[in-house]
């Protein structure tokens, strides 16, 4: 019975949700800030509920399905989305240095299940028949090749440092990986998961004004809800992965009696001042366009990233 | 670069919009606004019916002769009439508009 | 050849009813079309129904920014077909006024710019600059965008002192965030590579496809009503003509924001040497011009843009006509967004250069006639008359 209320509530799905649309009200707000205005505003206290309140919202709209396009794919790929991505989140070390599933190896399960939630991405951009949706999908898949690898190999060079690729073996050491040479995959991380995230400068795929939204044009109801749930966790998996590996997961100093309690707060605490780089990058420029950023992934993330494992791979040896 | 620095400053600054509902933006003085009609300083010249580019006033009759009737959901505030009325019985007000429930209420006699 | 993209006429690019007709193959637009006959109004021929003083405020709503230029262009064209003499202080508060619209103007074009490259904080912030020029609108004309300011004969108001100082400092402040702006476009890399040699329109072409206005500026034409045919005291009032020789994008963006720093300048030097005077001269309802025709031209926002009127000796006119600014610079977008001459066009340059040009629909649609099948006819003219000739 614990047991089952631990994956329920805290630290399970409700806390990694309440968590998600926390991190979405953040970025909202961070970015309103940052454009002089104030963001959400009603919904609850600092309209701290408008995330649940759009999800709630997008559950009672009308479910439309376009003519022409792939029924079956049109419905499994929000669902699968949602699941594989909060599949990911939940390897996640957020209260405790363990999360709530943990393996050996799990930092590949992680990004392998990224991957895959990113191949949905295009599945469900290419089911509808629409063009900008088809361009979308295009550009999604297109994306992928610029900025997938590498967030791997950045992920990967601290697992090889650290000598273990389990979450919480990383974080156990209590180490912060930002200082030094590692700040160079700490930023490679960051532009990855940006373009990971479709945030501007990287937002080609759903670019608003040349292909509408692109991707997810299509979607409304309840698989739009999902799909955008499904974005929330995306970011709260990335900003967690880049807090873990990077700045030392949820432990922080503290006396071992009050770590179940100063360790979800110092995680958060990370989590926010990830959100805060990631929001000003994201209030700072304009869109780029897909080969710009292919080339940009190619010429520049792709070698600098690669130097960085082989760098960290000599440092261990 | 340099609109990082420019958010930066910018979430630091007292935000620019304002909350509508609950704070207004005052007209300025010189804000050209809602018609009012003052009826017994009116003559009847017939001037603002026939002038008005909106087809705004309309003309109507009662004891005393012919009279205009302002049917403000047309009016385009251009203030014609206002210049126009040799007997300043039609006045210009700051209030900004014709948002109401009932639109018969924009029927002015 | 390639796939049939719509864009419009209902697009987040578009805030009026515009269709772009794109063929693309996967990335690359290899034709385009512009249809821009959604939200035809009939105001031309609305104008002949109307006497001159109320055509004057149909006039102002052929377009909601440049209404400055549309009335400007009204009163100048009526005033000297009619012989009327705009006191010689209203001209000098109708250029300020101009150039004061002129500045909304562009800085709202700054953000619509801005918007189609995803750059939505740039779009915020042009917009936040952009409200002290309207609230100044508000103050100096009575209407924060649809002035009606302009009256056949002078100025609805004048300034007063107090009035000419806050205008002076509110434009200071301005002139400090155009700046900013220019620095922007500068060094910024993503706009750098989002606009540098997008939509390139070489000077031939562009003087081919009669670009006006900052379309033709930004490929190295010095094409300005204000110099070539100045209509209100522009001998008077010192300004340059910024011309740029980069021909894409960039420079027209560059040549707004550079249009912006000279309109301050003019506002500025035209309230300290505004003369005395009266500022409207009186002007009967219902006066009736001599016949004739009269034309005039006003460097409007986006352009030039011409009003013609021909009158038979009544109170309304005969015929009236409006060439807009957009009408004129549509060849030039529509030959922009072809890829040719190696300079390929991306789907997503397509909304950086439609905006370029800075379009306003409504006052450009023009009918399209269509025939029995639904298919455009090509010289509409020619061939309604042969139609009505029975062939």
């Amino acid at each position: 019975m614990m047991n089952f209320l631990r994956m329920l509530l805290y630290p399970g799905m409700v806390y990694i949700l309440t968590l998600a649309m926390f991190l979405e009200w953040l970025d909202r707000k961070l970015v309103a800030k940052f454009q002089n205005r104030v963001g959400p505003m009603y919904v609850g206290p600092l309209g701290l509920l408008q995330p649940l309140a759009d999800f709630l919202k997008l559950l009672s709209k009308e479910s439309i399905i376009p003519a022409g396009s792939d029924r079956i794919l049109f419905n499994i790929c929000p669902i699968t989305a949602f699941v594989v991505i909060t599949l990911a989140v939940s390897f996640i070390p957020m209260v405790s240095v363990r999360g709530l599933l943990s393996t050996e190896g799990d930092l590949i399960v992680v990004l392998a299940l990224l991957t895959i939630y990113l191949l949905l991405v295009y599945t469900s951009g290419a089911s509808p028949p629409s063009r900008y949706s088809q361009i979308g999908a295009a550009r999604a898949a297109l994306m992928l090749l610029g900025f997938d690898l590498p967030l791997m190999m950045s992920s990967i060079s601290v697992a090889v440092i650290a000598g273990s690729f389990r979450l919480s073996d990383i974080v156990a050491q209590g180490r912060y990986y930002i200082v030094g040479l590692h700040f160079i995959g700490f930023l490679i991380f960051l532009v990855a998961a940006q373009a990971e995230l479709d945030r501007l400068p990287f937002d080609i795929p759903e670019a608003e004004s040349e292909i509408v939204s692109g991707w997810l044009v299509e979607y409304s109801s309840w698989r739009l809800a999902l799909l955008r749930l499904a974005k929330n966790m995306e970011f709260l998996l990335l900003t967690g992965l880049a807090v873990n590996l990077y700045l030392g997961g949820p432990v922080g100093p503290s006396p071992p009696s009050l770590e179940p309690f100063l360790q979800p707060f110092y995680f958060i605490l990370k989590l926010v001042s990830v959100t805060f780089l990631l929001s000003l990058v994201r209030a700072s420029f304009a869109r780029l366009r897909i080969d710009q950023f292919v080339s940009l992934g190619w010429h520049y993330l792709l070698p600098l990233s690669l130097i960085y494992l082989v760098m960290t791979i000599v440092l261990v040896n | 670069m340099v609109t990082s620095f420019e958010a930066i400053k910018n979430f630091f600054r007292k935000r620019a919009t304002i909350l509508y509902p609950e704070e207004k933006i005052e007209p300025s003085a010189t804000f050209r606004g809602m018609l009012s009609f003052e009826r017994s300083l009116c003559i009847g010249c017939g001037l603002c019916w026939r002038v008005c580019p909106a087809s705004a006033i309309k003309q109507d009759r009662d004891d005393k002769g012919a009279r205009p009737v302002f049917l403000l959901d047309r009016c385009i505030f251009c203030h014609i009439c206002v210049e126009i009325c040799p007997k300043k019985a039609i006045k210009a007000s700051r209030d900004r508009g014709s948002l109401v429930m009932d639109k018969s209420s924009l029927r002015v006699k | 050849m390639g796939v049939y993209l719509p864009m419009g006429p209902q697009h987040p690019l578009h805030p009026e009813a515009t269709l772009v007709k794109l063929r693309v193959e996967g990335e690359h637009v290899v034709d385009a079309d512009v249809d821009a006959s959604f939200v035809h109004r009939g105001i031309e021929k609305a104008l002949e129904h109307k006497t001159y003083t109320q055509g004057l405020y149909l006039a102002e709503r052929i377009c909601g920014i440049c209404n400055v230029a549309h009335t400007t262009c009204y009163t100048t064209n009526v005033e000297s077909l009619a012989g009327i003499e705009a006191p010689y202080r209203a001209l000098y508060l109708r250029l300020a006024v101009e150039e004061l619209a002129r500045i909304h103007s562009h800085l709202l074009w700054l953000g619509l710019f801005a918007h189609t490259m995803g750059f939505e904080t740039l779009f915020m912030l042009a917009f936040r600059d952009r409200e002290p020029v309207l609230d100044l609108m508000e103050e100096i004309t009575g209407g924060r965008v649809t002035t009606g300011y302009n009256v056949i004969g002078g100025v609805r108001r004048d300034v007063d002192p107090g009035l000419v100082f806050k205008i002076k400092g509110v434009l200071t402040q301005l002139k400090e965030r155009i700046l900013k702006y220019k620095e922007l476009f500068e060094s910024d890399p993503v706009i750098q590579a989002r606009t540098r040699g997008v939509g390139y329109l070489s000077k031939n072409e562009a003087g081919e496809l009669l670009a006006v206005g900052p379309v033709a500026r930004a490929s190295a034409i010095a094409r300005d009503v204000r110099i070539d045919d100045p209509y209100l005291t522009h001998e008077e009032v010192p300004f340059n003509v910024i011309v740029y020789d980069t021909c894409d994008a960039w420079g027209r963006a560059m040549v707004r924001l550079d249009e912006i720093l000279e309109s301050i300048n003019m506002v500025q030097y035209t309230l300290d040497h505004l003369p005395s005077g009266e500022v409207r001269v009186k002007v009967p309802p219902f006066f009736r011009p001599p016949p004739g025709e009269m034309s005039s031209r006003v460097e409007a926002p986006r352009g030039s843009l011409l009003h013609y009127v021909k009158s038979d000796g009544s109170d309304r006119p005969v015929r009236y006509r409006v060439r807009t600014p957009t009408l004129a610079n549509l060849a030039s977008v529509v030959t922009m967004l072809r890829s040719r001459n190696g300079k390929i066009v991306h789907i997503a340059d397509v909304p950086v250069i439609f905006s370029s040009i800075d379009p306003c629909i409504c006052c450009t649609a023009r009918v399209t006639i269509f025939d029995e099948r639904g298919h455009v006819l090509e010289k509409p003219l020619n061939e309604l008359l042969d139609m009505r000739r029975g062939r």
